[in-house]
C-alpha cells in the first residue's frame, strides 16, 4: 500500500463467505468506537452522584432504543427468530456486573462514566477470554456491542451511517456488526455486507444468512481500507471482497451476479426432476443425509427423494439421561411421515463410548476409532439398543423405513444385532403394540473387513450402504483431522475405488441395492465414476442435490462406464483426480461449480 | 422472603448442543424475575446468580455439563422446576 490517501484500486481481500451471492454497491462504512477515543478524568467526590446519574440515563436511553427496534420487528420479518438477541442485550444493560459494577468503579475510583465503563468492559471481556468453548467465548462481543452503545450516548456521538437510512445500492462495511445493527438493515437497500471480524457462529453471520444478503466476514482490515461511497464488490460464495474495482472487474462480476442468480434458480429446478442419465438407461436415487428433524424441509425443497442417512446420535448427545422410547419414536415418526412414500434409512446409534461417559464406565481408550463404538457399543448395552429398535419398528408403520447397522466387521456381529431385532419384534408382538415387522435391514459398509466379506454379508441383509468417510480412514489408515497425515486422505485412491467396486459387485450378485452415504457421494467430480461403478443410491448434503441431479441428467451411461475403466487403469490418486476433473470441465465447460471450486 | 427458609438443591445437565448460551441465559434471567426466591447456579465450585446473563455466560457451561442449582425462598421448588425445563430440556432451537 502506498500513501494513506491513495485509494486502493481493484484490491482483492480474501475472507470467509457466510451468505452466498454477489453484491456490488457503494461502501457504507459503519464507524466503530475504540476505547482510546474515550475521555478520561478523575472526578471530585461531589461529582460522583451526578456522574452515576449520567451513566444511568445513558443506559436507559440505550434500553429504550433497543426496545424500539425490537418492537419494530414483526412476526413475518426474516429476523423474527433472532429477536431474542436484542432481549439478551437489554438484560445485559441491566446486568449487575455491568450496571452496578460500572457505578461502583465511578464511586470508588472517582473515574468519569466513560472511563469507568470502558474499564468494566475490558474486565468482562478478559473474563470471557478464559473460556475454552469457542461458541460461548464469542459472546464477549455482545457485551462489547452493548457497552459501546452506552459509550456513544455518553459521548454524544450519533452514528455517521444510520443503518436504517442507508442509501440504495449500499454495501455495509464494518469492523464488526452488532445484532442491533443487523436488525436495522433495510434489505432492499443493502446489497452486501463486508466485515473485518470472523466467525461463522457469530450472531451477525447467522442473521446475514437469514436475510439472504451476500456477506463476507474475516476480511481483517476492510473497514480501514475503504471509505464511504467507494465501490465494493462482495462475493459471498467465494468469500472475496474487491475494493474500488476497475470497470472490467465490475463488468465481470455483474455477469457473475447474473449467472449466480440464474444458475441458482435453474439449479433448483433440477431438484424436482429425477436423476436419470441422458440416455435414459440408469436412474439413481438421490437422497439426503440429515441429523435433525428440522433438516427434512430443506432436504425436500432441494429435491431429496428420501433420507439416505438419518444419523440418530443427536438425540443422545449433550444430555446425561437417555432419550426415552417415546421421545425417539416421535422424532422417527415425524421424519418418516414427512418423507412418505420416499424411504428413510435410520442408522442405529453410531457413537463412541467416550461421547457417552455418563452411561459407560469406559476406561480411557488410546484408540477410540478402533474401540467400543457404534454397533459394538449397542451390543454391549442391549438395553439402549433395544429401546432404539423398539422406537424404530413402531415408527415404521408411518412411512417407508429402512434400518442400517453401522460399523459391522464380521458376521457374528450382524447376526447378534439381527437376533436382538428379532427379540424386539417378539416383545412388541407380545405387548400387542402396533409396529412394522418387515423393515429392510442393511449394513453400513465402512470397515475394510466388511468389504472383504461383502459377498458373505450380502446373503444376510436387504441392502448395503457404503460409508466412505470412515471406510477411507480405516483402509488408508489416515486420521482425517490429523494435520500431519491428512494430505494422504484421498477419496479417489485406487484402493478406495477398488473397495467400492468390490461392494457393488457383491451386492448386485445377490440382487441387493448398494447406496453410498459419505461426503464422496455429493462431490460432482466423483459422480460419473460412481455411476460407472453401479451405485444405486447417492445420499448427500441437501444443498448438493440439485447440482448432482443436473450432472447425472446430462451424462450418458456408456461415457461413465468408459471413464471408469480408464480410471481403473491409473495408479495414482492425483492422476485419477486430475482425469475426472478434466472430464467434467470438458463436458460441462459452462457450469458454475467447476470454476467456483 | 428471599434468603429465608430451607435451601433446596438439585443437579441439572445442560441439554442444549451449544451449552448454556445467550438464548438460554436470557430465558433463565427473564423467568427468574417471576420468582421471589434467591437462585444460584454452581459449576466447578463457581457460584453465580441466576439473575445475571453475564454471570450465567461466564459459567462456561458446555453441552452435557453438570450444574448444581441452589434455591432459597418460598417458591424454590417451582423455580427449580422452571430451570430444569429451560436448561436440561432446552426448548430453544438456535443453530
Amino acid at each position: 500500500m502506498s500513501g494513506f490517501d491513495d485509494k486502493l484500486e481493484n484490491y482483492y481481500i480474501k475472507g470467509v463467505g457466510v451468505a452466498g451471492g454477489v453484491g456490488i454497491g457503494q461502501a457504507a462504512v459503519i464507524e466503530r468506537l475504540t476505547t482510546d477515543m474515550c475521555p478520561r478524568r478523575i472526578i471530585s467526590s461531589e461529582e460522583v452522584p451526578l456522574e452515576i446519574e449520567r451513566f444511568e440515563s445513558a443506559v436507559q436511553a440505550a434500553v429504550d432504543r433497543l426496545k424500539d427496534i425490537r418492537n419494530g420487528i414483526d412476526i413475518d420479518h426474516p429476523l423474527c427468530d433472532h429477536v431474542y438477541i436484542l432481549d439478551t442485550h437489554i438484560l445485559l444493560l441491566h446486568d449487575k456486573m455491568f450496571f452496578e459494577g460500572t457505578k461502583a468503579v465511578i464511586a470508588s475510583e472517582r473515574q468519569n462514566a466513560e472511563w469507568a465503563l470502558s474499564e468494566m468492559m475490558m474486565k468482562i471481556t478478559s473474563a470471557f477470554d478464559t473460556i475454552e468453548d469457542e461458541y460461548l467465548k464469542e459472546r464477549a462481543r455482545d457485551i462489547h456491542f452493548v457497552g459501546e452503545r452506552v459509550l456513544k450516548i455518553l459521548m454524544g456521538i450519533t452514528s455517521k451511517s444510520k443503518m436504517h437510512q442507508l442509501p440504495p445500492h449500499s454495501v455495509i462495511v464494518a469492523h464488526d456488526l452488532s445484532p442491533i445493527d443487523t436488525a436495522q438493515i433495510k434489505k432492499e437497500n443493502v446489497f452486501g455486507v463486508a466485515i473485518d471480524m470472523g466467525g461463522r457462529t457469530s450472531h451477525t453471520a447467522i442473521m446475514a444468512r437469514s436475510l439472504k444478503i451476500p456477506s463476507v466476514t474475516g476480511l481483517e482490515k476492510v473497514s480501514k481500507l475503504i471509505q464511504t461511497g467507494d465501490t465494493i464488490i462482495v462475493d459471498g460464495s467465494t468469500g472475496i471482497a474487491i475494493l474500488n474495482p476497475d470497470p472490467e472487474t465490475i463488468f465481470r462480476y455483474r455477469k457473475r451476479q447474473d449467472l449466480y442468480r440464474k444458475y441458482h434458480q435453474s439449479l433448483m429446478a433440477f431438484g424436482r426432476l429425477p436423476a436419470v442419465t441422458r440416455d435414459g438407461s440408469r436412474t439413481v436415487r438421490i437422497t439426503a443425509n440429515i441429523e435433525l428433524l428440522d433438516e427434512v424441509e430443506i432436504a425436500v425443497s432441494h429435491g431429496a427423494e428420501g433420507i439416505g442417512l438419518f444419523r440418530t446420535e443427536y438425540l443422545f448427545l449433550g444430555r446425561k439421561d437417555l432419550p426415552s422410547e417415546e421421545e425417539q419414536y416421535e422424532v422417527y415418526r415425524q421424519v418418516l411421515e414427512h418423507n412418505k412414500p420416499d424411504p428413510v434409512t435410520i442408522r442405529t446409534l453410531d457413537i463412541g463410548g467416550d461421547k457417552m461417559a455418563a452411561h459407560f464406565q469406559v476406561s480411557h481408550e488410546t484408540n477410540p476409532a478402533l474401540g467400543l463404538r457404534a454397533i459394538r457399543l449397542c451390543l454391549a448395552r442391549v438395553d439402549i439398543f433395544k429401546t432404539q429398535l423398539r422406537a424404530i419398528l413402531r415408527s415404521a408403520v408411518h412411512g417407508n423405513c429402512k434400518l442400517l447397522f453401522p460399523m459391522i466387521s464380521c458376521l457374528p456381529e450382524l447376526r447378534a444385532a439381527k437376533q436382538i431385532l428379532q427379540e424386539v419384534r417378539d416383545e412388541l408382538a407380545g405387548e400387542n403394540k402396533e409396529f412394522n415387522p418387515s423393515v429392510m435391514v442393511g449394513v453400513l459398509v465402512e470397515v475394510p473387513a466388511a468389504v472383504a466379506i461383502a459377498d458373505l454379508i450380502a446373503k444376510e441383509v436387504d441392502f448395503f450402504s457404503i460409508g466412505t468417510n470412515d471406510l477411507i480412514q480405516y483402509s488408508l489408515a489416515i486420521d482425517r483431522v490429523n494435520e500431519h497425515v491428512n494430505y494422504l486422505y484421498d477419496t479417489l485412491h485406487p484402493a478406495v475405488l477398488r473397495l467400492i467396486r468390490q461392494v457393488t459387485i457383491a451386492g448386485h450378485a445377490r440382487g441387493i441395492e448398494v447406496a453410498m452415504c459419505g461426503e464422496m457421494a455429493g462431490e460432482p467430480v466423483n459422480i460419473p465414476i460412481l455411476l460407472g461403478l453401479g451405485i444405486d443410491e447417492l445420499s448427500m448434503n441437501s444443498l448438493a442435490i440439485p447440482m448432482v441431479k443436473k450432472l447425472i441428467r446430462s451424462i450418458n451411461m456408456d461415457e461413465c462406464v468408459e471413464l471408469t475403466q480408464q480410471a481403473f487403469e491409473m495408479q495414482d490418486a492425483l492422476d485419477i483426480h486430475g482425469f475426472l476433473e478434466e472430464w467434467i470441465k470438458k463436458h460441462f465447460p459452462k457450469d458454475y461449480f467447476v470454476d467456483q471450486s | 422472603m428471599a434468603g429465608e427458609g430451607e435451601v433446596v438443591e438439585r443437579t441439572l445437565i445442560v441439554g442444549n448442543q451449544f451449552g448454556l448460551h445467550a438464548r438460554v441465559a436470557t430465558m433463565v434471567v427473564q423467568a427468574m424475575k417471576n420468582f421471589s426466591c434467591k437462585v444460584t447456579l454452581v459449576k466447578d465450585d463457581i457460584e453465580v446468580d441466576a439473575g445475571s446473563v453475564l454471570e450465567l455466560l461466564l459459567l462456561a457451561a458446555t453441552p452435557g455439563s453438570e450444574i448444581l442449582v441452589r434455591a432459597q425462598g418460598p417458591d424454590s421448588i417451582e423455580a427449580i422446576k422452571e430451570l430444569h425445563r429451560l436448561i436440561q430440556h432446552d426448548e430453544s432451537n438456535e443453530i
